[in-house]
């Protein structure tokens, strides 16, 4: 589980970009964030990877003060980034051996790593190949092959699909709800409005750091999820 | 995890193409600059064997030994077998001086004055290659060490690992070193086993323990602009501004420093130029020939042989008197010269060593003072072997003068005595010893394990707070 209690961030240029953030990502649960560049989405994630201390309050990954245990704490998160790249000189065998180790999974063959590659959908030509001559598309499979493999209870994800194409953007979903339904917890923040109703079962809207508005899969059906969000931007300005 | 890092950091380098390009442009260049100086080396020795017996036979056949002594006797330097890897000062000096009764001697026929072609460009030997090109491929492995991941995202991927940055930093340390020294240990090694099995090249045990200290001084050099560039790489948010810093700081280090230092000593601490002291020199022996001459004929005037008396009496006594004249004006002309060349070497040196110290702040200058040093081509070989000359001259001319004056045929016969060369004093001069080398190498190789702890310790320091956004 995600969760966080009162995370505020401040810079030291006085601006606000996580402002008394509390809510919660439960297991088996998509939360879809939006918001403009700007609101927040991104620093929200990198206090959640301890990578900026917060101001005040707390980022907790299952129930682990990230600040107070920050390595800890990574042991139960994955991430993958708007442009997974890796290291382009290794092929995705290399690259998911590397990073698997880092994350502690030792002891794993390349018939794992084939798995992991399979079932993210690269064909299986490209786990040879150098992953500098991968596609975007390719890139973000075989960076939530390395989130897989880690098999971290929570997952998150700043922007996975922007620059995909719809096919490679389809596909990506249905491995998020695949791992969804193996229960993780799987925060992403997105622009995507289309592709996020499909998949989210919850989604917040972010400005100025605070979580402006909160709606269930439920509350969203029928709703213009595009009309929704230009009008809740529009309203706070 | 820390070995995993390391295997990632050598493994990621060694299958990216600027490793080949380094690699290979390494193989050549080291391989191209070892067999030039084994080359030079071979021709400087040749050289020197044909000329020693040459001087030997144009000294033996002089007519006397009066054309001997103004002839004089040439002193070759003797070519040192580490030139092939540190050519240091020695094909700017000149190889070769010509020690007579009249001048101070003085170290003439320098390569670059034979070929000013030559001065352009400078030697392509190993120092100059570790100084200049590897220092840039030092940094070329290392500006993006830290950046370029951020830059490529897997800096925030490792980290979103179990990863403690310190493990993180020192893996890359370690990694980039070995991928580093990868490209220049196998050609290193092989340079080693050419000179080792090259005909006419001869390694003795000092020069190989000299060999190695090369090496280590290398090898420090690199990992002074290896930490600068992991140094600056955590200090910089692109990579491009992060090569810009450490190609402003490389040239500041390499010919920036080097060169200001020389003008900064020459400001503070000006000494008179050489033609001031030729002339200052000239001018006493205009003098002390003239009164010499008048002595002469004073002498002639009060000791002329009255009538009656005995002429080869006469002869015997004016010939010890001429040779006592000789020598005593030879001496005080030797004295004069040598008070001006004390003084004139004195400040000389006092300049040189403000140059030294102050262009010791570069890495690069101190690869040069390490590596000159070692190999006993540095300008302080020059010195010490110019000073013997200098010691030498006097030597040689009291025994040319002895001669001469013993032979000297005042009964007009016409007969001259024939030149024999077995008794002549050899010029001496002992090689600086290992451990005088070593000492004059401490503050060098000290300002190179200086630097690195800085510079790792910041980048170290830099890294653990460094923002991976």
């Amino acid at each position: 589980m995600l969760e966080t209690i009162n995370l505020t961030k401040r810079y030291e240029d006085g601006q606000v970009a996580v402002d008394r953030l509390t809510f919660k990502v439960e297991p088996g649960e998509i939360f879809c964030l939006f918001g403009a560049n700007g609101a927040g989405k991104t620093t929200l994630i990198n206090l959640f990877l301890n990578f900026l201390p917060p101001t005040e309050g707390t980022a907790l990954i299952e129930g682990i003060d990230v600040t107070k245990e920050p390595l800890r704490s990574k042991d139960y998160v994955s991430f993958v980034s708007e442009n997974v790249t890796l290291y382009g000189n290794f092929t995705a065998f290399q690259n998911l051996d590397y990073f698997s180790k880092l994350a502690g999974k030792r002891g794993l063959t390349k018939a794992d790593y084939a798995a992991a590659l399979k079932s993210v959908g690269l064909q299986e030509e490209a786990f040879d190949s150098r992953t500098r001559t991968y596609s975007k598309g390719m890139r973000q499979k075989l960076g939530l092959a390395v989130a897989l493999l880690k098999d971290a209870p929570n997952i998150l994800l700043d922007e996975p699909t922007s620059g995909l194409d719809p096919k490679s953007g389809r596909e990506f979903l249905h491995l998020l709800t695949d791992m969804r339904d193996r229960g993780k917890s799987i925060l992403m923040s997105t622009h995507d409005i289309f592709r996020a109703k499909l998949i989210a079962d919850r989604v917040g809207f972010m400005k100025r750091g605070r979580l402006v508005m909160l709606k269930t899969r439920a509350e969203l059906a029928g709703e213009d999820l595009t009309e929704l969000y230009i009008q809740y931007m529009e309203e706070l300005d | 995890m820390l070995r995993d890092i390391i295997k990632k950091e050598i493994l990621e380098t060694i299958t990216s193409p600027k490793f080949v390009f380094t690699f290979l442009l390494c193989t050549i260049l080291i391989l191209l600059s070892i067999f030039t100086g084994i080359s030079n080396y071979r021709a400087e020795k040749k050289e020197f064997d044909a000329a020693l017996a040459l001087n030997r036979k144009n000294l033996e056949s002089q007519p006397s030994y009066q054309a001997l002594a103004g002839l004089g006797t040439k002193i070759n330097r003797p070519p040192q077998v580490l030139s092939t890897i540190a050519s240091g000062v020695t094909e700017a000096v000149g190889r070769v001086a010509t020690v007579n009764i009249a001048y101070d001697p003085n170290l003439v026929d320098s390569k670059y004055e034979s070929n000013p072609v030559f001065s352009i460009f400078g030697a392509l030997d190993l120092s100059f290659i570790v100084k200049i090109v590897l220092s840039l491929f030092a940094i070329l492995f290392t500006y993006d060490a830290i950046v370029g991941e951020k830059e490529r995202g897997t800096l925030k991927l490792t980290l979103s690992n179990r990863v403690p940055r310190d493990r993180l930093i020192m893996g890359k340390v370690i990694g980039g070193y070995i991928s580093l020294l990868i490209p220049l240990i196998i050609p290193l090694i092989l340079s080693l086993l050419i000179l080792l099995v090259y005909p006419n090249i001869t390694l003795a045990g000092e020069d190989w323990i000299r060999l190695l200290l090369m090496f280590l001084i290398f090898f420090l050099y690199l990992s002074v602009f290896f930490t600068l560039g992991l140094f600056v790489s955590a200090r910089t948010s692109k990579s491009s501004t992060s090569f810009l810093v450490l190609l402003f700081v490389w040239v500041v280090f390499v010919t920036v420093i080097p060169k200001v230092s020389v003008l900064v000593a020459s400001q503070l601490n000006p000494i008179p130029s050489v033609h001031e002291i030729t002339a200052k020199k000239d001018a006493f022996l205009q003098q002390i020939q003239g009164s010499g001459q008048k002595e002469a004929q004073d002498w002639v005037k009060a000791n002329s042989p009255k009538q009656g008396e005995d002429r080869k009496v006469f002869q015997e006594k004016f010939r010890k008197y001429l040779e006592d004249l000789q020598q005593s004006l030879t001496a005080k002309i030797d004295e004069n010269n040598a008070s001006l060349e004390r003084d004139y070497q004195l400040r000389k040196s006092s300049q040189g060593r403000l140059a030294v110290n102050l262009s010791r702040v570069s890495p690069a200058s101190a690869l040069m003072f390490a590596s000159m040093s070692l190999a006993r081509t540095g300008v302080d070989e020059h010195d010490r072997f110019l000073a013997s000359i200098r010691a030498y001259k006097p030597i040689f001319t009291k025994w040319a003068n002895e001669k001469y004056m013993r032979t000297l045929d005042l009964s007009g016969t016409g007969q001259t005595a024939k030149v024999v060369l077995d008794d002549m004093p050899a010029h001496k001069f002992d090689a600086e010893s290992l451990s005088k080398s070593l000492a004059r190498t401490i503050p060098d190789f000290g300002v190179m394990i200086f630097l690195i702890i800085i510079f790792f310790a910041g980048a170290y320091v830099s890294f653990l707070k460094y923002d991976v956004r």
